[in-house]
């Protein structure tokens, strides 16, 4: 597991402006889970992450990891890099180039102080690592001589070497090419399952952090937006910035007529009529929202939705053929609508249409 | 109130004693010692009286002396002469190499690079000297084959002039300009030049409107350095301009401290305005630099380099360049070397009254100061690379890594000497010794001092150059993998800049045997180094023969060293793409 409370980091960006990179965060997991930072590039993930492994010197703040205090701005505590016990995966993979693949993951245990390992010991456990991730029989490559995976693999095997009581990654996946990246994230799933490591991710990748977490924290300058596990993050969205971040999303302007708290419902006025929404954020009767409904959930029909759907009108402007679905704009007087349909209906270009969506859908965000 | 105040200053002290802090103010301390000690010495002794025992009472007496009288106008205008003319005829030789070896398909291009960087082993008083045998008006055998030839009474060249004195130091130094404008003629992008092409451009007109313009910045930088070198040059003014009374500043500025009794006062007067051109000269020089990536010529990506066909004039192209290689360095160095095999004078093509000998050879090598001198100078440039390397190793690092902040001090610190001529820096470092209670006087290590500081921008130039290149992550996962600062240093850094580190060395190297401009001012009647006793031994009337032997014994291991190198990088070169391209391939 790890803590961290009240974390500060400021940077000076050119001009003398003060940024705050990190402010004022507070967050943790328990052991063996996978928690994501994600965010836009600049939103203070990164230097988290660095504070974290102790790369960065916060100016507030304190971290634990697995219950030893490794910095404490206020009592003066700082844990060095090396003594931290964590691995780490760079975005680059920063493998070393002098040295062969054996020589890369067996670096960490020769440089250990913790306690000494003995040659035999060293290559068993950089032989089972590099098994681990599935890269026996390279041990004696000469690092530079590795495709873009490989180096990706041998990157994991050496952070995982020592068994670390925590596993940082950097954006591991994002010098991939898209096929590659997509089995890696499986498989990094299943090992981080299998070794029950606990992991903090990051990465600006919405689909990524769906894919992988337990948890996942949004950042955006500086600050975490909203926290959560994957599903609550893309279902109840707390603000546009987080709708519209994670997924795609459709915004409608309206006001609250009414809160049903029991119920855990609103009923927003829409320029198409009432609309019944769900909410993350607490709303309040009168207060000025944006209706956010993803594209995927709206459905387009020639008939009026049934009962109980939230509904509006409009021209299909737009289709957009993408093979196993198909994209439309429609015009809904106000602004565009997006919707994502299976391709089984036809809409075509002009086509009056009927747009419904269910109120469990619906999320009224204060704008 | 009291209790804060003393947690500030304990939190104070604690962010000042941690070690990458530390080694920051080490260096600062170091750096700073060898930069400004020696130029806060040349100012007080400018700005002060001169007793003859040391400076005395604020004063501006030395430059009321030093600049009063008309000679001060043709010291200006030899010096801004020579430099000019120095920059412009370098650049206009080097700009052609450039660009037949970089935009034409003409053969030999790795050959003239070679030879380029060989030319850089060749110490700056040696060519002057082997000019000397080629065209002066008494000596000089291309004159007397041409008298001979042509029945002319008097010599056509002299290189006892202006003219010879451009000649001689562009001769020496176009190579660099080449080596200044090649790469940039290499990265331009062709595409800038195609969309004019398809806009309807004709090809000439092509060059004018826009391949130009887009390498102004390049020339315009090149050109200011080259004419710094022309400004600090002291080799050639000494051996030929100082003959042929064409006085400039840094002859000047040395006689002044040889006159009797020595006239510091007036010699740090001169070097005031020596430096002041100097530092404007430089200032341009970055500001054109960083100019030159706001044209940001270099896209990188989808390059194709389209060279012009010369069709059948490609051979005759190249080798009119390689002619041109063999009149500015074959010539000379031949000369010398023909020179070195006869005892008096022997001029090539001349029926030469002495018979072929190796008696200068045996009578170099046999020299008790030419052994002091040789084993001076190769132990104080080792030293001074060591040095030079380990400071900057550590300097640039710390520019770059540890404390990105104040990087940029230790950044203009290191870079400072670049504005200081040779003559400055030796003129500096004695004022600045002989000033202060530390006795190095007549030792090597006033040398040491003074050639530590003038290499100083090489070592961070290359070495900060060589740490970009390692990704700031290399280290940082071997930091998170438990290393500490040591091994990350011995283990990761060191390994992976090792050519670097190496590259820094030997260029350093080479640079310290040949230099002469500083030492001038600091051998003392114990210490001698090759570049000093080669110009006593010229000026005091050794043999023809000794001293161009003397000469050559300078120059081989100098061109195998150079040689060396060049091996050294073409393999690392080689090494890393070959890498490349397995692993693209795997």
């Amino acid at each position: 597991m790890f803590a961290i409370e009240n974390l500060r980091k400021t940077f000076v960006a050119p001009g003398n402006v003060v940024v705050n990179a990190v402010d004022d965060i507070s967050l943790g997991i328990a052991t063996g889970k996978l928690i994501t930072l994600l965010g836009p590039s600049g939103c203070g993930k990164t230097t988290t992450l660095r504070c974290l492994a102790g790369l960065e010197r916060p100016e507030g703040g304190k971290i634990v990891i697995a219950d030893q205090t490794v910095c404490d701005t206020a009592r003066g505590v700082f844990v060095p890099p090396s003594d931290r016990g964590i691995g780490m995966v760079f975005q680059s993979y920063a493998i070393w180039p002098h040295m062969t693949v054996f020589e890369n993951v067996a670096f960490p245990l020769r440089v250990a102080r913790d306690r000494k390992y003995s040659n035999a010991e060293v290559k068993d456990r950089v032989l089972r690592s590099l098994e681990m991730v599935r890269m026996a029989g390279y041990e004696t490559r000469p690092a530079t001589q590795l495709s873009g995976g490989q180096q990706q693999r041998l990157a994991f095997a050496r952070g995982l070497v020592r068994e670390p009581k925590i596993l940082l990654l950097d954006e591991p996946l994002s010098n991939l090419d898209a096929k590659l990246r997509e089995q890696m994230r499986v498989e990094l799933k299943l090992l981080q399952k299998r070794l029950g490591i606990t992991t903090v991710y990051v990465t600006h990748d919405q689909s990524e952090a769906l894919a992988l977490s337990d948890e996942i924290a949004v950042f955006n300058f500086g600050k975490i937006i909203q926290r959560g596990t994957p599903q609550e993050i893309y279902r109840q969205p707390k603000s546009q910035f987080v709708a519209d971040f994670i997924g795609s999303a459709n915004f409608l302007k309206g006001k609250v007529k009414d809160v049903r708290e029991a119920e855990h419902m609103a009923v927003v006025e829409t320029a198409h009529g009432p609309f019944r929404c769900i909410f993350g954020q607490t709303v309040a009767a009168g207060q000025d929202v944006l209706v956010s409904a993803r594209p995927e959930d709206l459905t387009l029909s020639d008939k009026p939705p049934g009962d109980g759907l939230n509904a509006l009108t409009g021209k299909v402007s737009h289709r957009v053929f993408l093979g196993e679905v198909v994209d439309y704009l429609v015009d809904a007087g106000d602004g565009e609508i997006r919707i994502r349909a299976k391709p089984e209906a036809e809409f075509h270009i002009g086509q009056a249409v009927h747009v419904g969506v269910s109120p469990q859908k619906c999320v009224a965000l204060p704008s | 109130m009291e209790r804060n105040g003393q947690g500030a200053l304990a939190r104070a002290v604690a962010v000042v004693i941690r070690p990458r802090n530390l080694a920051l103010i080490a260096c600062v301390i170091v750096a700073g010692w060898l930069v400004f000690v020696p130029l806060a010495a040349l100012f007080y002794t400018a700005f002060t009286e001169d007793t003859g025992f040391g400076p005395g009472p604020a004063s501006l007496s030395n430059f009321v002396q030093a600049y009063s009288s008309w000679h001060i106008v043709r010291l200006f205008g030899n010096s801004l002469i020579f430099a000019t003319g120095t920059a412009v005829v370098t650049l206009l030789l080097g700009g052609l190499v450039a660009f037949v070896v970089e935009r034409t398909d003409a053969p030999l291009g790795p050959l003239f690079h070679s030879l380029a960087l060989l030319s850089f082993a060749i110490p700056g008083l040696l060519t002057a000297m082997a000019w000397i045998f080629v065209l002066s008006p008494n000596i000089g055998w291309v004159n007397a084959l041409m008298k001979q030839w042509f029945g002319l009474s008097e010599a056509p060249f002299s290189i006892y002039s202006m003219g010879g004195m451009i000649w001689a130091l562009a001769s020496h130094y176009f190579p660099l300009a080449y080596l200044a404008l090649g790469p940039v003629l290499r990265v331009l992008d062709v595409r800038l030049e195609e969309a004019a092409l398809v806009s309807g451009a004709r090809y000439w007109q092509v060059m004018p409107k826009i391949t130009l313009p887009l390498l102004r910045p390049a020339i315009l930088s090149t050109t200011l350095l080259l004419f710094m070198l022309g400004m600090s040059s002291y080799e050639v003014p000494r051996l030929i301009g100082r003959p042929a009374r064409i006085d400039v500043f840094t002859t000047e500025i040395q006689a002044a401290t040889q006159n009797a009794p020595p006239e510091f006062g007036i010699s740090s007067a001169l070097g005031m305005t020596l430096l002041f051109i100097c530092v404007v000269a430089v200032f341009f020089y970055r500001r054109a630099t960083r100019n030159a990536e706001a044209f940001a010529t270099i896209t990188g990506k989808g390059y194709m380099p389209t060279r012009i066909k010369l069709r059948k004039w490609r051979w005759p192209v190249a080798l009119g360049v390689l002619f041109m290689f063999f009149l500015a360095l074959g010539l000379p160095l031949m000369t010398l070397v023909w020179q070195s095999f006869f005892r008096n004078l022997a001029q090539p093509f001349i029926g030469s009254a002495s018979p072929f000998t190796w008696e200068n050879y045996a009578f170099i090598l046999h020299y008790p100061i030419f052994l002091d001198a040789v084993k001076t100078s190769v132990s104080l440039a080792a030293m001074s690379a060591t040095l030079v390397v380990a400071l900057t190793f550590v300097m640039a690092w710390i520019a770059l890594r540890s404390a990105p902040k104040s990087g940029w001090l230790l950044d203009s610190i290191a870079f400072t000497p670049i504005a200081m001529p040779h003559v400055i820096v030796g003129a500096a470092v004695l004022f600045a010794y002989l000033m202060l209670p530390i006795p190095v006087y007549n030792t090597i290590w006033i040398l040491l001092i003074a050639y530590v500081t003038l290499y100083l921008p090489y070592g961070m130039r290359f070495i900060s150059g060589g740490l970009t290149q390692i990704h700031k992550e290399l280290e940082e996962v071997a930091e998170v993998s438990g290393a500490r600062m040591r091994q990350v240093f011995f283990m990761i850094l060191l390994p992976l800049l090792a050519p670097v580190l190496l590259a820094a060395w030997i260029y350093i190297f080479v640079l310290a045997v040949r230099e002469l401009g500083a030492s001038v001012f600091l051998i003392g009647p114990g210490t001698h180094v090759l570049g000093t006793i080669s110009l006593t031994m010229w000026e005091e009337g050794g043999s023809y023969g000794a001293v161009s032997a003397l000469g050559v014994i300078q120059i081989i291991p100098l061109i195998v060293i150079v040689a060396g190198l060049r091996w050294l990088e073409l393999r690392v070169q080689r090494r890393s793409e070959a890498a490349a391209a397995k692993a693209q391939a795997g």
